[in-house]
């Protein structure tokens, strides 16, 4: 047997056992339900931009149920484990990268529209969970989650630079403001709320966190960042990495415990609510200590309490909003940033489909952080392109520095010369 | 892309494969694709920023230091660059793509 059969044989072993302990009922069902009616081809961005049969959201169930069911035959009782360890090449695993990490956003779009109830997003999950376990990882997407358990945030920003950051924008704040107590809190105890924000927050887009800390001195918000422990997103999530996803949940959980806060807040981020809110608690098996909230939630209750005072004619020109997928059909947080954006801006229009129907910007998933697939990226953010085009609308919102990135590249790709604002950015500009 | 007599390639963002191939024509060039056609003072002033930190350091500076070393508004950055300090400027810098959400 050559190096590479016997690393095949190898790796397929370790996918077998991790396939035999993440197949439950449910999955079971997902993963043999799929009757190929091919409803799903039309509701998919990545087929859309790019019509090919791999696109098509059937066939990536069908790869990944493949591999499942070789696994079945080979804990049949005919075949004995060197044959599967034939069947399961590295060439089989090398489809299936590209098929879960490539090919799919998990947007859970196709999902909602199938005639059977299947759920794609979560069978791409299976499919990534498995290669999670045999190291096979895209390179992009592993570094950064490399990055996030070994410097605690997924860019690896050292924790002075988040300190001086903060000094930098307070200093910027209280003069925008014109008021001296605006600023910026860093590990301080017993605050009401513990902020979590991107890292790309405090490395390249900084003005989200300053609009944050604004309105949150415009509401008499007790809050902090903790330098140690700030990172609201989960690449652990994204790489089907549960070890690791649990171990990120963990530190937040001990930080917000050891700073003495009632409340978790979550920047803008459509993975990082989704996993904090929904998946963490059965990775760290147990219930948070602290209520968890989106800051769009918080945004909302400021607004409709009176606890600030918004003025939408500040926010003149026409505004849309995009729906991160995780945040809103995996999320189910579809409303406050909706209440928000009419109460800040003038002229606030949707587009369409949107909501729990919208369409992924193409960046999901972990897309951003594979450059191996940027120009499929590209071509399936076609289809929001268009969506944007038809709103006439001047400025983007979207509650997801992720999104944010994807949609700005598609401005420039696609030359809709519209600007993307986080939420809070909008009421920012808004405050009386 | 050719720029002069020189062949550059580029991963599938737009980043330089062969950071040690660029040069002010090659930043001039990105930067067309970038939809800047004339690269200011201002905007070399953070280019040059950029690629100066990034040898030293092998990553891309942070937003604050660019501003405060360059005395540049946060504000005028993404006025200057609008695809932002990371696809906008590091690109026309010649860096690789920085990791993660970018």
């Amino acid at each position: 047997m050559s190096e590479r059969d016997t690393d095949g044989a190898r790796i397929a072993e370790k996918a077998c056992e991790t396939l035999a302990g993440s197949i439950r009922g449910l999955a079971a069902y997902h993963l043999n339900a799929c009757v190929r009616c091919g409803l799903c081809a039309e509701t998919c961005h990545v087929y859309q931009g790019e019509p090919v049969p791999e696109n098509h959201p059937g066939a990536k169930v069908a790869k990944v149920a493949g591999y499942y069911r070789k696994y079945h035959t080979l804990l049949g009782k005919y075949a004995p484990r060197f044959v599967g360890a034939k069947d399961l090449t590295l060439q089989l695993l090398d489809e299936l990268i590209e098929t879960v990490y490539g090919r799919c956003t998990a947007c859970g779009r196709c999902g909602i529209h199938c005639s059977v109830g299947l759920d794609v997003a979560a069978v791409i999950q299976t499919g990534r969970n498995v290669l999670a376990a045999v190291g096979k990882v895209p390179e992009g997407l592993q570094r950064t989650v490399d990055n996030q358990i070994e410097t605690g945030n997924q860019m690896a920003v050292p924790p002075e630079e988040l300190l001086s950051t903060a000094e930098w924008l307070a200093d910027d704040l209280k003069v925008e403001m014109g008021d001296d107590d605006a600023s910026v809190y860093v590990n301080q105890k017993g605050k009401r709320a513990l902020y979590l924000v991107n890292p790309r927050e405090v490395k390249f887009f900084p003005l989200s966190l300053m609009a944050a800390a604004g309105v949150f001195h415009a509401a008499g918000e007790s809050w902090t960042i903790s330098s140690k422990v700030y990172d609201v997103t989960n690449y652990g999530f994204f790489s089907g990495d549960a070890q690791s996803a649990a171990e990120l949940t963990r530190r937040v959980v001990e930080e917000a415990k050891a700073l003495a806060v009632e409340e978790i807040i979550l920047s803008e981020c459509g993975h990082g609510y989704r996993s904090f809110r929904w998946e963490g608690p059965n990775w760290v098996r147990e219930e948070y200590p602290v209520r968890v909230r989106s800051v769009l939630e918080l945004l909302d209750e400021y607004i409709v309490t009176g606890r600030i005072k918004v003025d939408p004619t500040k926010n003149d020109e026409r505004v849309t909003l995009h729906d991160p997928c995780n945040l809103v059909r995996h999320g189910g947080l579809s409303e406050p940033q909706r209440r928000v954006l009419r109460a800040v801006t003038r002229d606030f229009v949707e587009m369409t489909p949107n909501r729990q129907d919208n369409f992924c910007c193409g960046g999901g998933g972990g897309m951003l952080s594979m450059s191996e697939y940027g120009d499929r990226r590209i071509a399936s953010g076609r289809v929001k392109a268009d969506q944007i085009r038809a709103t006439g609308a001047k400025i983007v919102a979207t509650p997801c520095h992720n999104c944010a990135d994807q949609l700005l590249e598609l401005s420039k790709r696609y030359d809709l010369g519209v600007e993307i604002r986080a939420v809070v950015e909008l009421v920012y500009s808004s405050l009386c | 892309m050719q720029v002069n007599s020189k062949t550059v390639e580029f991963d599938k963002d737009g980043f330089m494969t062969d950071p040690s191939l660029w040069d002010e024509k090659v930043a001039s060039a990105i930067a067309a694709d970038e939809g800047i056609d004339n690269l200011s003072e201002t905007h070399w002033r953070i280019v040059n920023f950029i690629r100066e930190y990034w040898k030293e350091h092998d990553l891309a500076p942070p937003v604050r230091l660019i501003c405060k070393e360059l005395g540049v508004g946060v504000r005028d950055l993404y006025k200057l660059f609008t695809s932002g300090p990371a696809r906008g400027a590091c690109r026309v810098a010649g860096l690789p793509k920085p990791d993660g959400c970018v």
